[in-house]
């Protein structure tokens, strides 16, 4: 397995749990999604993964070796491991903090001591595939949150990763921006790289087909399974805070039941 | 209207901060002579006329380089008018009004160029020595002269670099400087996140606008005021461990590698050269 966590715990300040238990395998080359409500530990499993955290019970291990603080004091593991994990941030704004676009494509590159002239390549390479040619010189707080997203996403692609870690992508984004990362997240995992999300966007996991975990509120993994099994799943969603009930249109009518957005639903009574 | 003078006012600041942010971009690319320079040569040409400016202690000299300066403004088609207000307003505070009791034969003897004040007598008041005759001494008006001439070139050159290079390459170009790598990307935060906090700012009074009915009272705007500080002091802390985690993410290990600004054209060397070559010659002046 390419990364493995087994009874993962992990509490802020020694006190707020954020993980209780977590148990999970993703495989080479897999589309994983993990979903659940707000502060019901997404993020910061993702960290975890990104090795920015470190349980305070359980392990994690990636390509078979543990991943912990005294394991990343290692130069030579550090680097592997930063080479092979990218982690594209929830907020744009911390993510990018160089002078100007092409820096921030350069910076992964360079911290790992790839030449110059190599770095500038890649660099040219992901502005292309980014669609963010325009914005080479550019400051980047003068970006919309669109583009943000295309740099921030390009500044861990430039590092060329195996796995790569996507906190809530959707986030802020317009519909045109959205359906541009379906497609990159598609054509990236053709590529063979490994995709780990973490969403409580129900219609990405369900664009993207990918198998899911869902973290309960009680920091727990609820179930994991195929996106239809979980998607259908009503009840699981309601549990799990995901889904609500309200009231939505047919064409002139209106009725209201809860459902995810997802999948057609049933009607057993066609209007009200 | 519900109106808050104060915050109305501190917001509007805030607003230009951000205006002008965008403005100094859109300047800075144009394609001006100065646009048109490396990054490197202006930073340098700026460091050595600052120096020529603070040594040169006669009007002749200080003119001529205020003259060449407006004269790499016109070529560089920035908008005079705008600009010169700003520096001319500049020179007029810290060339002029602090300075001016200065021009008086009350702190420093002088010939009398123009009585003001017929006292009777002559006084001596602690160290001072306030004559019969006070009025304006022809050193007093040269040393305004040239403090004037001083503090508008100096604004004037900083202006003339800073309207037609963006920041990010001034930043880069401290690096001749050996400026570390690190402290370019603090510069780099501490410049982004004006723009993100005002941002901030803005939303936040506007926010508290749309829900206020009344006037509001000046201790309670106060309060407001205080609180939204803490709040984004709290926010500005949890976006630096979020930054540190990103720079952690990609591989940051203590040392930051930035690239530079790549090789400088022949063109850039001449221009180098003949900007040296003028300052050798106000120097010599």
């Amino acid at each position: 397995m390419l990364i493995e966590l087994e009874r993962v715990h992990y509490d802020y300040f020694g006190r707020i749990p954020a993980l209780s238990g977590v148990s999970l395998s993703i495989g080479e080359g897999e589309r994983f999604a993990i979903i659940g409500a707000n502060g019901s530990g997404k993020s910061t499993l993702l960290q975890i993964l990104d090795g920015l955290l470190f349980p305070s019970a359980g392990r994690f291990s990636f390509r078979g070796q543990h991943v912990t603080e005294a394991s990343l004091r290692d130069a030579g593991f550090l680097r592997f491991f930063r080479e092979r994990m990218g982690y594209v941030f929830q907020d744009s704004d911390a993510q990018l903090f160089c002078p100007t676009v092409f820096d921030e494509l350069l910076y992964g590159p360079l911290q790992l001591a790839i030449s110059e002239d190599e770095a500038e390549d890649r660099a040219n390479h992901v502005m292309r595939m980014m669609g963010i040619d325009g914005l080479r010189d550019r400051p980047t707080y003068m970006l919309s949150a669109g583009e943000k997203k295309r740099v921030a996403i390009g500044s861990v692609l430039t590092m060329n990763p195996d796995v790569l870690l996507l906190d809530e992508p959707t986030n802020g984004l317009d519909p045109k921006t959205e359906a541009f990362l379906v497609e990159l997240v598609l054509s990236l995992n053709d590529a063979g790289k490994t995709i780990v999300i973490a969403s409580h966007d129900l219609s990405l996991v369900g664009d993207l087909d990918m198998r899911v975990a869902l973290l309960s509120e009680a920091h727990r993994v609820e179930k994991v399974g195929t996106s239809s099994e979980i998607l259908e799943d009503t009840d699981l969603l309601l549990r799990a805070n995901l889904i609500h009930e309200h009231r939505h249109y047919h064409g002139p009518k209106s009725h209201r039941h809860s459902h995810s957005h997802v999948f057609k639903h049933r009607h057993e009574t066609e209007a009200e | 209207m519900v109106s808050i003078p104060f915050l109305e006012k501190g917001i509007h600041h805030v607003s230009d901060i951000v205006q002008s942010g965008y403005a100094h971009w859109e300047l800075s690319r144009r394609n001006g002579l100065f646009h048109r320079i490396d990054a490197r040569v202006k930073v340098l040409f700026l460091a050595f006329f600052l120096v020529i400016v603070s040594l040169k202690q006669a009007i002749a000299p200080e003119a001529g380089i205020a003259v060449f300066v407006l004269l790499l403004f016109a070529l560089s088609r920035l908008e005079l008018g705008a600009a010169y207000k700003r520096i001319l307003t500049l020179g007029f505070i810290f060339g002029v009004l602090i300075p001016l009791p200065s021009m008086f034969n009350v702190l420093s003897d002088g010939e009398l160029l123009l009585p003001v004040m017929r006292l009777g007598r002559a006084y001596d008041l602690w160290i001072y020595h306030v004559p019969e005759t006070i009025g304006v001494t022809r050193e007093g008006v040269r040393g305004i002269a040239i403090l004037f001439l001083r503090v508008t070139n100096c604004a004037a050159l900083s202006l003339l670099v800073l309207y037609t290079t963006p920041v990010a390459d001034i930043l880069k170009a401290l690096r001749m400087f050996r400026v570390p790598d690190t402290f370019v990307i603090i510069i780099t935060l501490s410049y982004k996140y004006l723009f993100i906090f005002t941002r901030t700012v803005e939303e936040m009074y506007l926010a508290k606008r749309s829900r206020l009915l009344g006037e509001i009272r000046s201790r309670e705007g106060r309060r407001w005021v205080a609180e939204r500080m803490a709040l984004l002091y709290r926010k500005s802390t949890m976006q630096c461990e979020e930054i540190f985690k990103a720079m952690v993410s990609r591989a940051f290990d203590g040392e930051v590698k930035l690239t530079g600004l790549g090789g400088m054209a022949t063109r850039d060397r001449w221009m180098a050269a003949a900007l040296v070559g003028a300052g050798v010659l106000f120097l010599r002046w």
